[in-house]
Order: structure tokens, then C-alpha cells, then sequence
């Protein structure tokens, strides 16, 4: 109860014309960032964290959450208008989307994914308020041990969600991110490790330069690498969604919540699942599964609500336990750093009132969604018809501003450089971004966490597998593993006969 | 052999060889006994696992590469190396790379920023419009680009320009 009056004092709190007016152009930003195929979430929340860095925190955080939820949802617009998910997280919009678009229905089709995409973000952000108090507590029995767990687990699960065919390559990226967070002064004793002598690699590689390198430059040379791709005319007459089709469906969007929350919350999978996730269960649910694929609203309302419910869901591990659920929410974790808020365990002891301001400002992003995406829908489209070529030298522009205004090191514009030209060859490998960032994110807590434990056990591993939350982290972390390794996949299909797993080989 | 298996060949390999350095130079970091530090929380200890990690998962790679290799020896026949346009690729790194290490500190911000669009604009554009249009269009965008970025951070979010 107290927690709620909290929230409702925080909504309150950010009813001022000029948080509204942050709320606004952060949102229809993070639309268009979204809408723009090639323009992830990631990139919107890196780059806007590195240009707002000397506004207060909370205009701030604001403005990120806000640009966050607008391109998770902006996405859905390229998907039912150009079969392109604007952002990986709206892949499965496309399924059923583009049909709906095909069809004539394409001003239905979008209405569907906003509302869906609003009720999805209300329902994370009850969650947050609900359970984010709750996780904190649990939380604070987490000692170091269970820390090298949830960074090791993070970083392989990731890895295998997001190269599902190959997880090598999702691991290969992970550690990798791990190794990179190794460079530079360690947080234990300051030695600089991997710097022969270099002050500027001593300071470290700055997490928001390699951000906005594996996510801006090198998806600016992706997306010039390809063929252009059409633009739309028209999203047809009707807008608003029949409302039949919402309310019969109830228990699809409460279900799609459910699932893309907890998508949300394991870490490092986030929204691309949650939409997956939602979109397989409404399917497998459906009396009329046949429809899915061919412009079903179901499925389109499943997939948006989805990805829009993990949202909040991975932002619940950030606030929680310092630990990202999805790759923006690694940038908005680094941004709530820089801004001097310490999330982790500790955070309803030390700021006891952020949880509720943090989900007063999802529920005024969500707001924005609802209004500007049914009100806008065919101005936004305009933002579709920019040629890339004019829009591709102005995010670089932006790129190498971002980079550079934090610390004001020309050494970040050359990280940033160097991260975007191995995101590129990465990506033109197959190798999955999203583990990449959350290595990362995670390498600073995986190590001073470790040595820590190391030096409580007396370099005995044995509490790493006995003490019981970690005990469960590292079955989890091994089950994981073994789902990636086809014969033991195979194997366990063969044991139970479940066709059912064919799915996932 | 298929050209993205060839290249996880020579990127295990690399990996491979990456990671062994690693493993090696985090065994080489001082463990700081002389300070009376514990050997435990010596700073070579996370780095060097997880090197080992990376190797080990380098060897996996190399190995899959090679049995793929001699699977596919023969009968396959090799498709281009990149799908796509491996061109415009190359240009586009070449116009970033010549506005962030070339043009950015020897011109004024606003300078290097406009002719950057331009040439970006102007290079990118002629297959799409004619070419007095894109140069026009090229010329309007990097008049827009300079000023609009240059005040916008300068002024408005008070953020150092390179």
C-alpha cells in the first residue's frame, strides 16, 4: 500500500509541463529510431544517454525510458507496414502484421500493436511496482558467489537465446564482451591491466563508446551495405482498432504480458523473446491457430504486447540486482551510474523512492505511446520516406559527438570506431550482438565478484556449488549449456518423445 | 566450402590464438604478494579464465571448421564471399573513417561535419536521383547537419564538440 501511494505520488510528480514535454520528444524520437529499419532500441538509449549526461537524473532517466519504450514499439510500424522489423524485437510483429497490411487492414493492424504495446508496458510496470520491492529484498541475500552465478548465467543465456542455431557463436560473443570489460585499472587493487603503459587504455574501454560503436556504426554499415528498401504510401483508413478485437481477447494480452515480463526479467534475454515467447503461446492456444501467419490479430496482439510487457520486466534485475535484462536496459543500467543512482540490492535502502519513479516514468512513456501512435500514425510515416543516405551521415554525426561528450577523449571516438567495425564483421559473421553487451556490462561485476569469493573461500570453489541460490544459478547455468549442445538436445527429445523440441534444434 | 564457414575457420583461428595471449599475459600480471595482497584476488585471476573460456570455445569453433572443411571439400562449389554489396560497405567505412580520423581536428567541427554529409549524401545518392539533384540535396543537408548538430549540442545540451 505504501508502495502504491508512492507510485501515485511519482506520477503525480512528473505531471509538469516540462517533464510531459521530455515525455513527448523522447517518445516520438524513440518511435522514429525505432521505426527506422536498421535503428535498434540500443542505439536510441546509448546515444540520447551519452548527449543528456549533464541534464539532472531524473529529466534523464525520463527521457531515456521514454525513447526505450518509444522504439520498442516504433518498430511495429515497419513490421506491418514493410515486413522489416524496425527493432529485432518486433520480428514476430511481421508474421502476421504485413498479412493484416496486405490485406487493406493496415491502419488496424497498427492500431492492434498499439494498444497491445500500451497494455503490455502498463502491466510490466504493475510488475515492476509489485515485484521490484520484493526482488531488492531477495536480493540482499545474494553474497558473492551468487553475483559470479547471475554474471555467468546472464552472459550464457544470453548467448544461446540469441543464436538459437548456433550458440557457440552467442557464447563466443559473450566472453568476449567479458574479456573486453577486463581492460584497464581493475576495481580491486587499480592495476591496469592489458594497457603496456597507455593512460588512455588504463582508463578502461568506455562502455557507452563500445555501445554506440556496436550498435551505430556498425548497423549504419549494414544498413548501407543492402539494397534500399521500399517505402510505404498509405496505412489505409481506419486507425483505430475494433475493440472487439481487444476485449475478446483478454486473456491473450494478459498472458502475453505475463510471458514477456519474465522474458524480461531473466537476464540478457529480453523484448526479441518476449515477443517470440507470446506469439508461440497464443498460437499453441488459439481456436484458430491456422489464421497465425496470415494476419492474425491475435498473433499481432500477442507478439506487440509481448515485447512491449518486457520492457519493464527487464528494467525489474536493473533496479534490482545491477544486473541488465535485455541489451537497452544494459545501456540505461551504465546511464543510471553515470547519473550517481546505484541500483543493486541495496537500492530500497539507499533510494528508496527511484523504483517508483522509475515505473511513474514507464507509466507516462506508455501514455505517450497510446496518444501519439494512434494520433500520428500517418505523419510518422514520413519518417519512413527519409532516403537512408540522409539519415546514415547524420547518425554517424551523432555517433562521434555521443562518443566524445562524456569524457571529452578523442581515445573513445577511436573505441567507438574499433567496436563498430568489429560489431560489423561480427554480425556479417552471425555472431548475436546482445551477449556481446551484456559481457560487457557484466565483465566488472563477474570479476570483482569472483576474486571476492575466491578470497572468502580461501580459493575453494565448493560454495560456488553448495550454497543453495547459487546452487540453482549454476544448475540453471548448466542446463542452459546443455540445451546448446545438439546430441544431448537430441537425446533428451529421444527419451521423452517430445516433437515438441525439434523446434528448438 | 561455404564462404561463412570459411570465415569461422580463420576467425577460430584468430580466437585461438587471441585467447592464448590472454591466458598467457594474465598468468604474467604481478599477483602482488610484495603488497600482502591475497593470491586469490591476484588480477589475473578473472581475465585468465575467462581466456581459457574463449579457448576453449576457439578450438570448438576450429574444430567444427575443419570437419565442415573436409565434408565439404570437394563437390560444393564456393559462393561469393559477401551476399550483398560488399562495396558500398567499403565506401561507407571510408567516408566514417576519413570524417573521424581525417577531417575531425584539423577542420572546425561545423566545416568537417558539412563536407562529410555532403560527400556521404553525394556518394550514396547518385543511384537513387539525378545528379544535379543529389548535389543539391547533398549541399542542403550538410548546410542543415552543421548548424542544427553544432547548435543543438553546444547550446542546447552543453555538450563538448570534437
Amino acid at each position: 500500500m505504501e508502495g502504491l501511494s508512492a507510485f501515485a505520488a511519482a506520477i503525480a510528480a512528473f505531471a509538469t509541463p516540462s517533464s510531459l514535454f521530455n515525455v513527448v520528444w523522447a517518445t516520438l524520437l524513440g518511435i522514429a529510431v525505432g521505426m527506422m529499419p536498421g535503428l535498434t532500441a540500443t542505439l536510441g538509449v546509448a546515444l540520447l544517454t551519452t548527449l543528456t549526461f549533464r541534464m539532472a537524473a531524473g529529466d534523464a532517466i525520463l527521457i531515456l525510458i521514454c525513447t526505450y519504450v518509444g522504439a520498442i514499439y516504433g518498430g511495429s510500424r515497419t513490421a506491418v507496414l514493410l515486413n522489416i522489423p524496425g527493432t529485432p524485437a518486433n520480428a514476430a510483429s511481421t508474421l502476421d502484421g504485413y498479412p493484416l497490411a496486405r490485406a487493406g487492414r493496415a491502419g488496424e493492424a497498427l492500431g492492434i500493436a498499439t494498444i497491445g504495446s500500451f497494455l503490455g508496458s502498463i502491466f510490466g510496470m504493475l510488475m515492476l511496482v509489485l515485484i521490484a520491492p520484493e526482488l531488492a529484498e531477495f536480493g540482499l541475500k545474494f553474497q558473492s558467489f551468487e553475483f559470479v552465478w547471475l554474471a555467468i548465467f546472464g552472459v550464457v543465456i544470453a548467448g544461446r537465446i540469441t543464436a538459437l542455431d548456433d550458440p557457440i557463436k552467442g557464447w563466443i560473443a559473450g566472453f568476449l564482451g567479458l574479456l573486453m570489460a577486463q581492460v584497464g585499472q581493475e576495481g580491486i587493487h587499480a592495476y591496469a591491466r592489458f594497457s603496456y603503459g597507455s593512460t588512455d587504455l588504463s582508463g578502461g574501454l568506455g562502455l557507452l563508446p563500445a555501445l554506440v560503436g556496436a550498435f551505430g556504426f556498425a548497423e549504419i554499415l549494414s544498413v548501407m551495405k543492402q539494397a534500399s528498401y521500399e517505402t510505404v504510401r498509405d496505412a489505409g483508413r481506419r486507425i483505430l482498432p475494433k475493440m472487439r478485437d481487444i476485449t475478446t481477447r483478454w486473456w491473450t494480452v494478459l498472458r502475453s504480458s505475463v510471458l514477456g515480463t519474465v522474458m524480461g526479467i531473466v537476464p540478457g534475454v529480453g523484448e526479441d523473446m518476449g515477443a517470440w515467447v507470446s506469439y508461440a503461446a497464443a498460437r499453441r492456444a488459439s481456436r484458430e491457430p491456422e489464421t497465425f501467419g496470415k494476419g492474425s490479430t491475435e498473433g499481432l496482439l500477442a507478439a506487440e504486447t509481448g515485447n512491449n510487457a518486457a520492457v519493464p520486466g527487464a528494467i525489474i534485475p536493473v533496479l534490482t540486482l545491477a544486473v541488465p535484462g535485455s541489451a537497452p536496459a544494459a545501456v540505461l543500467l551504465a546511464a543510471m551510474f553515470i547519473h550517481g543512482v546505484r541500483p543493486g540490492p541495496m537500492i530500497m535502502v539507499e533510494f528508496p523512492n527511484f523504483v517508483f519513479e522509475v515505473a511513474a516514468m514507464l507509466f507516462w512513456a506508455s501514455v505517450a505511446i497510446l496518444v501519439l501512435g494512434l494520433a500520428l500514425t500517418r505523419p510518422m510515416l514520413h519518417v519512413l520516406r527519409v532516403p537512408r543516405e540522409y539519415l546514415m551521415p547524420l547518425v554517424f554525426v551523432l555517433c562521434v559527438v555521443g562518443s566524445f561528450a562524456i569524457a571529452s577523449r578523442v581515445f573513445d571516438v577511436w573505441v567507438m570506431l574499433g567496436f563498430g567495425l568489429l560489431g560489423f564483421v561480427l554480425r556479417e559473421m552471425n555472431y548475436p550482438m546482445a551477449p556481446l553487451v551484456l559481457g560487457i556490462v557484466l565483465g566488472d561485476l563477474l570479476d570483482k565478484n569472483f576474486r571476492r569469493a575466491m578470497v572468502l573461500s580461501e580459493g575453494s570453489l565448493e560454495p560456488l556449488v553448495t550454497r543453495p541460490i547459487s546452487a540453482v544459478l549454476a544448475l540453471l547455468t548448466l542446463a542452459v549449456v546443455l540445451w546448446g549442445i545438439a546430441p544431448v538436445r537430441r537425446g533428451v527429445a529421444r527419451l521423452f518423445g517430445a516433437r515438441n523440441l525439434s523446434k528448438w534444434q | 566450402m561455404p564462404a561463412d564457414r570459411r570465415g569461422d575457420l580463420w576467425f577460430s583461428l584468430l580466437l585461438t590464438v587471441l585467447s592464448l595471449v590472454v591466458v598467457i599475459e594474465s598468468w604474467r600480471m604481478p599477483r602482488l604478494q610484495d603488497l600482502g595482497v591475497h593470491p586469490m584476488s591476484a588480477p589475473g585471476l578473472t581475465p585468465g579464465l575467462i581466456g581459457l573460456v574463449l579457448l576453449l570455445l576457439g578450438l570448438l569453433l576450429l574444430l567444427r571448421s575443419l570437419r565442415e572443411r573436409r565434408a565439404t571439400a570437394s563437390p560444393v562449389p564456393s559462393r561469393p564471399a559477401v551476399a550483398g554489396h560488399r562495396g558500398r560497405a567499403l565506401l561507407a567505412v571510408g567516408l566514417c573513417l576519413a570524417y573521424a580520423l581525417g577531417l575531425l581536428g584539423r577542420l572546425p567541427f561545423a566545416w568537417a561535419t558539412g563536407l562529410f554529409v555532403f560527400a556521404f549524401v553525394a556518394a550514396f545518392g547518385f543511384e537513387r536521383a539525378r545528379p544535379w539533384r543529389t548535389l543539391g540535396g547533398a549541399a542542403a543537408m550538410a548546410v542543415f547537419t552543421a548548424i542544427a548538430v553544432t547548435l543543438l549540442f553546444e547550446q542546447l545540451f552543453l555538450v563538448r564538440l570534437p
